[in-house]
């Protein structure tokens, strides 16, 4: 016979203004199950706590109904109660009598009262079919996964490897680095970016926790948090890394020239190449769609030239498998393509660039050695008219969003310009200054006061060309006119794009995306680093636009989730799993279809006992089981049960109201 | 329309600054001195707008504009600009200016304005103080409205607002002298 206790809480006035809770309690009692029921001012108080705990003690309750407000508030504190108790605590039932009734209900007492009545009524008869569950627990490997080697995931992956567990890293390009490496100097503080970057990348490729995969590609993910498998492509890079030694004679003998992608193509590599002098690892990869000898068979100087005989055309894609128990995706962002804007000229004036372009032509590694040059005829320009919010805010050519960055680096290119070309102007159309973080509106400052930028209120709607100036109109909404602009060159600050292969990372990785392919967090505000599949987490811009210090914080906070879900052998994990009753299960497969977590498989069982004949069935690995019942509702022989909230439990619920 | 980048240099902008001892650069065109000052809804440009007009090096609008006659350097503007800009200062440059390269706005309103301050620093240079009934007087007749503001006469005068006579200050020869200083300073330049 079961002994169930009922507590019932005032919450202060949030219930007990609207609900009678001395009447609850009276009408609970008349339950014949239930032993004891008093009610509280504040249950979840350290006092209302131990009432619970004494009144298991001395009326030996076998089940607890505790009506008070959402399960999701408190239902951790008072199955506590009860384990302190000695109780399992999933013998505790929670009736919600505050969002459920008195919250809803503030004009009608009468209805809440009786509606408070009800959900203890359910709550008790629940109760009674309640049994003893116990915490899963779920093994961890101690290994993360990091895709994408940006400063996201240079950040993250040091800092997990900093905590003495190991990590894969792996980079799709030949180098590590990602848009940062490209980057001259960084607002607001104008440090340079190589210099406080490629310390980072060294110490990636020499910490004695990280493997770094680079020139790969993550092909598949199976398993569930804590026990994943990951397959790698590693692309042939057509050059054994083990023993070259990257003395450099093969790209300066290799007579095929590409667009550099590391310069935005404005000047060229060669077939074989390092994408950057400072590249990690500083091996050369063999571009095998340009290089004659693996398209043509001809050329082949490469390989004459290695004295350590590192060349091998031979060499094929390698597929190798790692097993993890966490992943953090990295994957950065792309810079959009203005080609819409055909009012600017993009595409007919040469003169027009992005700003990723102006970014390579200021960086003293870059192919102008530093110095803006205009690419119809490489004279250094002296104006210079930056176009703000080319593709972000703008509903019909590009994204809705706020890219959030080109503010800030529109003022750094300002500034750099003026560094470079002292002679110069520097013109900036904006709608909106959006310097919101530290030093960034003294920055804007600076470059409007200092430097002597001159900003103009306005989009840009067109460019033509006069001689061999551009002339940009816009109107400057500070003074209501419109103005043109005799340009040297025009920069556009394009807007920050979800990664294009976002989409299929994300569906291979079983996390969802955004419209604009954005993967999604769990939460905006309180889980913005974890994603909704347990054990994979996000950094950086494939999340949403944002810049470097945002970046490298979030990359620290995925380490310390990281850090956090290794910190035990095993993981606990919520008792409330499906099981599936073999006896019962057809292997219709439906549960398959419908598990939104991907945690149901299929797997054989003798048809009979000692039989050798073998039958197909349902079975769930409890490890990535999040207990949503989807699986039970679909299933037409009833074979699967819900922990917590079995057949006997529902059906108890029903019949008491 | 107007075309930026053709004309180099800003030396509008450099002008101005230097003869008001302000950094019109500073003006990040919240608008905050063209609420507050009382007379910008008579001014063609307001100050702000006055403001992103140097910056723009537009020289001859600027000029042209009524505002900097209307601005009474009351400095309501500077004293609640939140970059401290001393508007009053960069207006004055612009009047200076204005008047030295001879460019004058003629509407009628101006010409008034004018008129005023002429008239004002005569009294000043004859009597060392304002002479009120005479400057009165003499403003109506030179704008040719006779009877303009007549009907606040009567109530003025019972409350002794326009004494009928004058008493030069006993300092007036040396405030002459020093009219005549910087008119002969002026000359000199």
């Amino acid at each position: 016979m079961a002994r169930v206790g009922v507590f019932v809480c005032f919450c202060g006035a949030n219930i007990a203004d609207y609900v009678d809770v001395p009447q609850v309690v009276e009408e609970v009692k008349r339950i014949k199950e239930v032993k004891y029921a008093v009610e509280y001012k504040y249950m979840c108080s350290d006092p209302g706590q131990g009432l619970i705990r004494d009144a298991i003690v001395q009326n030996k309750l076998t089940s607890i109904v505790v009506a008070a407000c959402s399960p999701r508030m408190h239902e951790k504190t008072f199955r506590k109660a009860l384990s302190d108790a000695g109780m399992n605590p999933y013998l505790l039932e929670v009736a919600n009598i505050r969002e459920h009734s008195s919250w809803v209900h503030q004009k009608d007492k009468k209805a809440a009262t009786e509606k408070a009545m009800d959900l203890c009524r359910m709550a008790v008869a629940k109760s009674i079919a309640n049994e003893q569950l116990h915490e899963i627990s779920v093994p961890v490997t101690k290994r993360a996964l990091v895709i994408g080697g940006g400063i996201a995931g240079i950040q993250a992956a040091l800092d997990i490897a900093d905590a003495r567990i190991p990590v894969v890293l792996v980079e799709k390009s030949p180098s590590i680095g990602g848009k940062m490496a490209q980057l001259d100097e960084t607002f607001p503080t104008l440090d340079c970016a190589q210099c406080i970057l490629t310390p980072k990348m060294v110490d990636v490729a020499s910490h004695p926790y990280i493997e770094l995969i680079p020139y790969a590609e993550v092909l598949e993910l199976q398993g569930f948090v804590g026990n994943y498998k990951v397959k790698i492509k590693k692309k042939a890079s057509y050059v054994n890394f083990k023993t070259c030694t990257g003395c450099g004679a093969c790209w300066q003998k290799c007579p095929v020239k590409v667009p550099n992608e590391y310069n935005m193509g404005i000047d060229k590599r060669k077939a074989i190449y390092t994408p950057f002098p400072q590249a990690v690892p500083n091996k050369p990869v063999i571009d095998a769609e340009h290089c004659t000898m693996l398209t043509k068979g001809k050329c082949g100087i490469c390989k004459k030239v290695c004295l350590p005989g590192a060349i091998d055309y031979e060499m094929q894609d390698e597929i190798i498998e790692r097993e993890v128990g966490a992943v953090v995706v990295a994957t950065g962002y792309d810079m959009w393509d203005p080609t819409p804007y055909e009012e600017y000229g993009v595409g007919r004036f040469k003169d027009i660039i992005t700003s990723l372009e102006f970014e390579r032509m200021v960086s003293a590694n870059g192919p102008t050695n530093g110095v803006p040059q205009r690419p119809s005829d490489g004279k250094v320009p002296k104006n210079v008219v930056f176009i703000k919010c080319v593709g972000s805010r703008d509903e019909a050519k590009g994204i809705e969003y706020c890219s959030k960055i080109c503010c800030m680096y529109t003022t750094k290119h300002t500034i750099l310009l003026h560094h470079k070309v002292h002679d110069s102007h520097a013109y900036v159309f904006y709608m909106d200054i959006r310097a919101a973080g530290k030093g960034y509106e003294e920055f804007v400052k600076k470059a409007q006061v200092d430097t002597g930028t001159t900003y103009l209120r306005g989009r840009v709607s067109k460019i033509y060309k006069k001689g061999d100036k551009l002339m940009v109109r816009g109107e400057d909404a500070q003074i209501g006119q419109v103005v043109e602009v005799e340009a040297d060159l025009v920069v556009l600050a394009t807007a920050v794009s979800a990664p294009k292969d976002n989409p299929e990372l994300a569906r291979l990785l079983g996390i969802s995306y955004d419209k604009y392919g954005y993967l999604s967090e769990a939460h905006p505000k309180l889980r913005p680093v974890e994603t909704a599949k347990a054990g994979i987490f996000l950094a950086g811009c494939t999340q949403a636009p944002k810049d470097i210090p945002e970046t490298v914080s979030q990359a620290s906070a995925c380490a310390a989730k990281v850090c956090g879900l290794f910190a035990g052998d095993t993981m606990k994990k919520d008792p409330m799993v499906s099981t599936i009753n073999n006896e019962y299960c057809s292997g219709c497969q439906n549960c398959v279809k419908v598990c939104p977590y991907g945690a149901i498989v299929t797997d054989e069982v003798p048809i009979g006992h000692g039989s050798k004949e073998l039958r197909t069935v349902a079975k769930i690995n409890e490890g990535v089981c999040q207990g949503c019942g989807s699986c039970v509702a679909i299933c037409r022989s009833m074979a699967i049960n819900l922990a917590g909230f079995t057949d006997p439990q529902i059906i108890n619920e029903i019949v008491s109201i | 329309m107007i075309t930026l980048g053709s004309q180099g240099k800003n030396t509008f902008l450099e002008d101005v600054n230097k003869k008001s001892g302000a950094n019109v650069l500073e003006c990040y065109q919240c608008g905050k001195c063209v609420s507050t000052c009382p007379v910008s809804q008579y001014m063609d440009f307001p100050p702000r707008e006055i403001m992103q007009m140097i910056k723009l090096g537009l020289r001859n609008e600027s000029y042209m504009a009524n505002s900097h006659w209307f601005c009474l350097t009351c400095s309501a503007c500077s004293g609640r600009c939140p970059r401290e800009i001393d508007i009053p200062a960069v207006m004055e440059a612009v009047r200076h200016l204005a008047i030295e390269e001879n460019y004058i706005n003629d509407s009628k309103k101006v010409k008034e304005i004018r008129k005023f301050h002429e008239i004002f620093l005569s009294m000043i240079k004859r009597y060392g103080r304002n002479y009120e009934l005479r400057m009165m007087a003499e403003f109506n007749i030179r704008t040719r409205n006779l009877f303009k503001d007549m009907h606040l006469a009567p109530k003025a005068l019972l409350k002794g607002k326009i004494p009928l006579g004058v008493k030069p200050l006993k300092s007036a020869k040396a405030i002459k002298r020093m009219y005549e200083v910087a008119e002969r300073l002026e000359k000199n330049k």
